[in-house]
């Protein structure tokens, strides 16, 4: 059985490349079954690992008073259906509301924390900062970034002064920013293909080990 | 002259032909080009090197799905086994829906290398809906958010859980992430409200928008794509805890000869159009 689905793998990795020669109805075909298949087996695995045992046994099966209190949750869940009937389509921004409000309130706190106070803090020049004359290079070159960077990134003044040769190394750190992130995806991209190409040589053709 | 304008109407397949020909040739041919060690990466190795055996569990969150496999897959695998071999207890998770099998059968093929017991040295928790509710919620008790593992064996019938109640139990967590929900939620929930020490393995895409949380201390080590993979199970292989197959380390030459493939072209391209636009 394992060979069997190895074959399946290969022959719809192949589909899909096809598509680096033209467009064709094998890659068609293989992007459509992708599309289905993870639609439906997310919808499987929502419904055995959330739906079912937290919500439809306890409703529907084990039923016990204190139960009730996922009601709330069947009902606004059931209320983001209503946005096929024109004339309750309303209803379903309720549900949207609810979630919105909760996880604002959960995320905005942590997230200024996390992610501004925090790289904040990292910014900063500190006795620390200067205790090797390598962390010290780094830590002055992150500081000098960090506030040129976002000096080009203030438009409530016109670009002259201090503020134009400030702005212009900004676009310089913004720039090496850019070229890391753009090497990082190539590399993303080229380690999916050897992961292809391993299943490929190895599994399927045995050529590689 | 007449070379770069050549250069600029040459097909594109003739272009995925040298990059499938650089990533195929060194997987035939090994080069051996070896892998250099980043302080990242060995700083995650030792905080799980540091961690007590038979004790208190190291957390995974396995936040990746098939697509992200050849850069996420091989440093699961290899920190399960460093984990393994020092009998370091391990709790397993994830925040992907389509990731869950892939967590459970990585989990399946190390655990029965280093012949561990379900229950008794790692426990299988799998998948809850709800992201950060999910997340906070185990920093209070991960018993109400997983009453039973992925199995549905109660919790607390675990022999490992029965001292682990919350992130307080917890010495150290891994987020093996491909995006979001990943190692940002793990920061922003448990490390903010809950002082958890993490530890993030990214795909190479995330990787530069990570680096800004290992400076601040957010994150106590860093695998970057697949050469963080690969450097993860160097680190392993030479301390001696696994000595078997090393997937992204076989992969680490066909990266190279890729990288330098793409260089070569990058560079002849904006020769052409500098020489191109001087002639305009």
């Amino acid at each position: 059985m394992t060979v069997f689905w190895t074959w399946i793998g290969a022959l719809l990795t192949l589909c899909i490349f096809s598509f680096l020669y033209k467009d064709n109805p094998f890659y068609k075909f293989a992007e459509h079954l992708f599309v289905g298949i993870s639609l439906g087996y997310s919808i499987a695995v929502t419904w055995h690992n959330a739906v079912f045992p937290e919500l439809y046994v306890p409703l529907f099966r084990d039923f016990h008073p204190a139960n009730l209190r996922l009601l709330i949750p069947f009902i606004l869940g059931l209320m983001y259906l209503t946005r096929f009937i024109p004339k309750l389509s309303w209803m379903f921004k309720l549900p949207i509301a609810f979630l919105l409000g909760l996880f604002s309130g959960a995320a905005i706190p942590r997230e200024f924390q996390a992610n501004i106070i925090k790289q904040i803090q990292g910014s900063l020049l500190t006795a620390d900062s200067f205790a090797r004359w390598d962390i010290a290079l780094f830590a002055v070159v992150g500081f000098v970034g960090v506030i040129c960077s976002l000096l080009y990134f203030f438009f409530s003044r016109e670009r002259k002064g201090i503020l134009k040769p400030a702005s212009e190394i900004g676009i310089v750190f913004l720039m090496v920013g850019f070229g890391a992130s753009f090497g990082y995806t190539v590399m993303a991209r080229v380690s999916l293909l050897i992961g292809r190409v391993q299943f490929l040589l190895g599994n399927w053709l045995h050529i590689i080990k | 002259m007449k070379a770069f304008e050549w250069l600029f109407k040459i097909d594109r397949r003739i272009i995925f032909l040298i990059l499938a020909a650089a990533v195929i040739l060194p997987l035939l041919v090994p080069l051996n080009l070896g892998v250099k060690i980043s302080q990242p990466v060995k700083n995650l190795f030792d905080e799980i090197d540091r961690l007590e055996p038979q004790s208190k569990p190291l957390m995974i969150s396995v936040d990746f799905d098939p697509n992200s496999m050849p850069e996420l897959y091989p440093m699961y695998l290899a920190v399960l086994r460093h984990a393994f071999a020092r009998n370091v207890k391990v709790v397993i998770l994830g925040l992907w829906l389509t990731g869950i099998n892939i967590g459970e059968e990585g989990l399946r093929e190390v655990s029965a290398d280093f012949k561990k017991i379900n229950g008794q040295d790692y426990v299988f928790l799998g998948w809850k809906a709800g992201i950060a509710a999910v997340i906070l919620g185990m920093g209070e008790s991960i018993e109400r958010v997983f009453p039973a593992d992925y199995y549905n064996t109660p919790l607390d019938s675990l022999p490992l859980m029965r001292d682990v109640r919350n992130y307080s139990d917890i010495p150290l967590f891994v987020s093996l992430s491909a995006g979001d929900p990943g190692y940002r939620q793990w920061v922003t929930y448990a490390g903010s409200s809950y002082s958890l020490r993490i530890g993030a393995g990214v795909t190479a895409v995330s990787g530069a928008d990570a680096y800004p949380y290992l400076q601040t201390g957010q994150l106590v080590g860093l695998l970057a794509g697949m050469k963080g993979g690969a450097e993860y199970e160097n680190l392993v292989n030479n301390a001696g805890y696994y000595k078997g197959d090393m997937i992204a380390t076989k992969a680490m030459d066909s990266q190279s000869l890729a990288h330098l493939a793409i260089m070569i072209l990058v560079i002849i391209g904006n020769v052409g159009f500098l020489l191109a636009r001087r002639k305009k």
